[in-house]
């Protein structure tokens, strides 16, 4: 195949944006984006909330600056200063700039973006379309893309990376309608591939395919992975499936009930009650299952979140979306029921380490999205911060890797190296002996992250899980590909898929050991307050000799001094 | 509100749940295979699992993978009923897998107890329930489902079009759709015609054609009055009620009718001029005179190729309709066209309205 400028794996906001952006910035330029869904599918569609920029529609005294203010302190102040002002200062450029290419944003009576308050934000500065911002944001890209002729290979699941020293030549991939291994040797590689919280299996609220792709890839080809230890969790997830029953219930006064029928928030926040800040609530429904006073059933332990004294007018007029949910995921009618629920995992902060151009350490390796780690979020992302963070960076790394792209050399993969890739696979489709089922690693994974990995996490703990993810990587050797057909087999794409989990886990687990303190999204019962003489500085994963490696990086500050973060 | 009223099945909610043991059913899923490789047709496998309250056709088939099949291929990404991936025909109707509760298609299963899966119709088979999208890709490329920006280049992302409730609530419905597809698998003019343009990719349009950032709102009409285009819809309106998120379909093809017959005259396309003639028959008679149709619709040189041997045909078999004399207006016509003026000055006034640019 003819070398490319720039490939893009990922077809969601971030990789649709960078390809739109590489070919404005030299639409000589020979770029294709490859995904492992339809783009138009990517997990961006899930997105309901909105985009923050200081655009000053709905409050004129919002600035930038402020911004970047609740930014760093939504971080617990280890976002790098330079980076969140380069995301903040984009972010009025960047939603105009989707307006004017025909996002639906909804509208102010003076015909401006509309916006609303969101958590953690001192203006209301989020820009939403209704409740379908990722969606209607995503759409528009994938339209754009079409309209510039953008190259795509659908359905492409990418396998690894093509290196030579510190420089890549390109990628192989799996073209999943024939099952062939194919060869994109290109002068520039950007991911953009997405999270990784799916890791947490049932207890995650991403879509199946948010499996850390990616970051697995760039891991294994020796790219540091940075500050992976911090996971976001949203309080509310449906018990089954760990799909987000969306902060507006408890808004409109749903109550959070434990078994023993107490309305358990008054032990945690007695003034503010159900209406705390995410991680605080996660944390008490989690302490409230450890402790036993959680309701238990097959799929999970759970409280409920009562809506029922709110009555079926308020329910249906205000909480349709809820109701609909739960109907269809739990089989729970909220008017009737309440609904169970516990703490889902929701946002990945850490990826792959790059710098604030998108790049990383390997020459024409980039990333960007949730896929990497600027770091923009720091130990802790705001709301209506992944949207914004996909576009922005998203557009830096198209630009860049468009500049970029005229120093390398195009390289080159050998037919011998895709037979390799190729070996690889055929080799997990034979049968043998003694096997092991990938479905019940998978959920395993899941189960033994929520617990040693999760909302809490301590010493012995982590230690249990970095030995269980050890021990699933062992019996990983032994899962069979049953399906053996070249075509769209998704029994084989789900197995490589699980392989990118357990590598990631680890360095999940490991940085949660490392980091002796409390910060964000990361609790060490052991390690209660946070530490910044020891540890206000980023974590670094890399894989050296099968094993992590880890390190560290100072944090970017800049004008704003550590403070103690209070709400 | 896009919400299902019928939701629950009362007699179920009524038995007393504990929260143990939740109450279970044996289902069987009758599911369609195809694997291009090994079959030379398409089969059915039948895998009987006990489904309990509240668990998705989406949940099943994931279940059924991982424990009894592995085999068993389809797609799903977000089984939140946002990615729109898992369409798929479920008990003859196209839907998404992963908002369709097991225990409410029971209900619905032509033999007791069996749940049939199928993959979407109208599009190429890959495996099992996965159908080729890229027809329908091609298709947004065609009739341009895009925003071309009246903005120039260099002032990009400088300032805001300023665009008002009114508008956005005009495409509101339609920004909705997930391109699921399937209103395109139950089309009923797809399955005859695999060229139409389809109900998605005329929903688009619309709502790229309403929308006052754009600025190739004619191109985009020419090409939606071509053959395979907006005028063969037959409005079924088995797109709108397969829609998986309530949008209007059928009422946005109204509307893409109404612009063309506006803005390029009812002389443009066959399309039009056949629209125009049931008109024109209806307020004057009250019913149709089908013998000069086609004459009115495609001209006397198309009818004459194209309609003679079925007309000589008609003939020896005396079912010709009447001649146009012959046809008499139906019973209180006076009344009738009297309503009919009605109601086209009110569908004028309407469009004036909404159609201000």
């Amino acid at each position: 195949m003819k070398p490319f400028d720039i490939v893009i794996v990922g077809g969601g906001g971030a990789g649709l944006y960078a390809a739109m952006e590489a070919m404005k910035t030299n639409p000589a330029l020979n770029i294709a984006v490859l995904s492992k869904v339809y783009p138009n599918r990517s997990h961006t569609s899930a997105a309901q909330g909105g985009a923050n920029a200081a655009l000053g529609n709905k409050a004129k005294d919002d600035t930038i600056e402020m911004h970047i203010f609740d930014t760093i302190k939504g971080s617990d102040y280890l976002a790098d200063q330079d980076a969140v002002e380069v995301l903040c200062s984009e972010a009025p450029k960047i939603i105009r700039e989707l307006e004017n290419i025909g996002t639906p944003w909804s509208r102010l009576d003076d015909n401006t973006i509309a916006q609303r308050p969101f958590g953690g934000a001192g203006r209301p500065r989020c820009c939403y379309c209704a409740d379908k911002t990722g969606h209607t944001i995503l759409q528009t890209l994938y339209e754009q893309c079409l309209r510039k002729g953008v190259i795509f290979f659908n359905e492409y699941f990418a396998l690894n990376l093509a290196v030579n020293g510190s420089r890549s030549r390109g990628l192989i991939a799996m073209n999943m309608k024939s099952g062939r291994v194919e060869a994109f040797p290109a002068k520039t590689v950007i991911f953009a591939t997405g999270g990784y919280a799916k890791m947490y299996w049932n207890r995650s609220s991403n879509a199946a395919g948010n499996t850390g792709d990616g970051q697995a890839i760039a891991y294994r080809a020796g790219i540091p992975m940075k500050d992976m230890e911090f996971v976001q969790f949203h309080p509310t997830g449906l018990r089954k499936s760990g799909l987000l029953v969306t902060e507006g219930a408890r808004g409109e006064g749903g109550y959070l009930i434990n078994k023993d029928g107490e309305r358990f928030m008054a032990r945690y926040a007695k003034e503010k009650m159900e209406l705390g800040p995410r991680d605080l609530v996660s944390r008490s429904i989690e302490t409230e299952i450890l402790e036993g006073r959680g309701f238990e059933s097959p799929a999970g332990k759970y409280v409920h979140l009562d809506l029922r004294h709110l009555g079926a007018d308020l329910i249906k007029s205000r909480l349709p979306q809820i109701r609909e949910m739960s109907l269809n995921f739990e089989g729970v009618d909220p008017i009737e029921e309440p609904i169970p629920v516990r703490p889902t995992a929701h946002y990945s902060m850490g990826g792959i380490d790059t710098d604030n151009f998108g790049r990383t350490v390997m020459d024409g390796v980039y990333a960007a999205g949730e896929c990497a780690c600027v770091s923009v979020h720091g130990a802790n992302r705001l709301g209506g911060n992944s949207l914004l963070d996909i576009l922005v960076f998203g557009r830096i790394a198209g630009h860049t890797a468009a500049e970029e792209a005229g120093k390398f050399e195009p390289g080159t993969i050998s037919e011998e190296e895709i037979r390799v890739s190729a070996e690889e696979l055929r080799h997990r489709m034979q049968p043998s002996g003694h096997y092991e089922r990938y479905g019940a690693l998978r959920e395993e994974l899941g189960q033994t992250l929520a617990l040693n990995a999760g909302i809490f996490r301590e010493s012995s703990l982590l230690h249990k899980g970095i030995e269980d993810i050890a021990e699933l990587k062992e019996r990983f050797k032994k899962v069979r590909v049953f399906d053996s057909s070249d075509v769209f087999n998704t029994n084989l794409m789900q197995v490589l898929e699980l392989k990118n989990m357990l590598d990631l886990a680890e360095t999940v687990a490991v940085g949660a050991l490392a980091r002796e303190e409390s910060r964000g999204s990361h609790t060490r019962i052991d390690f209660p307050v946070r530490d910044d003489e020891k540890w206000h500085k980023h974590t670094l994963a890399t894989l050296v000799d099968g094993k992590v490696l880890p390190g560290e990086k100072p944090v970017t500050m800049g004008r704003y001094e550590l403070q103690e973060r209070t709400y | 509100m896009n919400f299902r009223k019928e939701l629950i099945n009362h007699s179920l909610m009524t038995e007393t749940i504990d929260q143990h043991q939740e109450g279970k059913r044996d289902v069987t899923f009758r599911v369609f295979r195809f694997n291009p490789q090994v079959d030379s047709k398409p089969y059915f496998d039948d895998y009987t699992i006990s489904a309990e309250r509240g668990i998705t056709v989406l949940r099943s088939l994931n279940y059924i993978k991982e424990h009894v099949d592995a085999t068993l291929s389809f797609r799903a990404f977000c089984q939140a009923g946002i990615c729109g991936s898992c369409g798929m025909r479920v008990n003859g109707i196209s839907k998404l897998a992963c908002t369709s509760q097991v225990w409410e298609e029971l209900d619905k299963c032509r033999e007791p107890g069996i749940i049939k899966v199928e993959p979407l119709r109208s599009l190429p088979m890959i495996k099992d329930l996965i159908v080729d999208m890229d027809p329908l890709v091609d298709k947004m490329k065609r009739y341009s489902n895009w925003i071309n920006s009246t903005m120039p280049l260099a002032e990009m992302g400088k300032k805001e079009f300023l665009v008002s409730e009114e508008e956005f609530h005009r495409y509101d419905k339609a920004t909705d759709c997930i391109l699921c597809a399937s209103c395109v698998s139950e089309c009923s003019i797809l399955r005859a015609n695999k060229e139409y343009v389809s109900p998605a990719v005329l929903l688009k349009s619309y709502r790229m054609n309403v929308d006052s950032r754009d600025s190739i709102h004619d191109v985009r009409l020419a090409e939606l009055v071509k053959d395979h285009g907006v005028w063969d819809c037959t409005h079924c309106y088995r797109c709108q009620e397969s829609c998986v998120k309530s949008i209007p379909i059928m009422e946005a093809i109204h509307a893409i009718r109404e612009d063309a017959l506006e803005c390029r005259g009812p002389k443009d396309t066959s399309g039009a001029k056949h629209a125009e003639a049931f008109m024109e028959d209806i307020e004057k008679k009250g019913k149709l005179v089908e013998a000069t149709l086609p004459i009115r619709t495609n001209g006397m040189v198309w009818t004459l190729r194209n309609l003679l041997p079925m007309a000589m045909k008609m003939i020896v078999k005396r079912r010709t309709p009447p001649p146009p004399p012959l046809v008499k207006s139906s019973k209180g016509i006076k009344i009738f066209r009297a309503m009919f003026r009605e109601m086209t000055e009110h569908v004028k006034q309407d469009h004036q309205k909404s159609h201000k640019k």
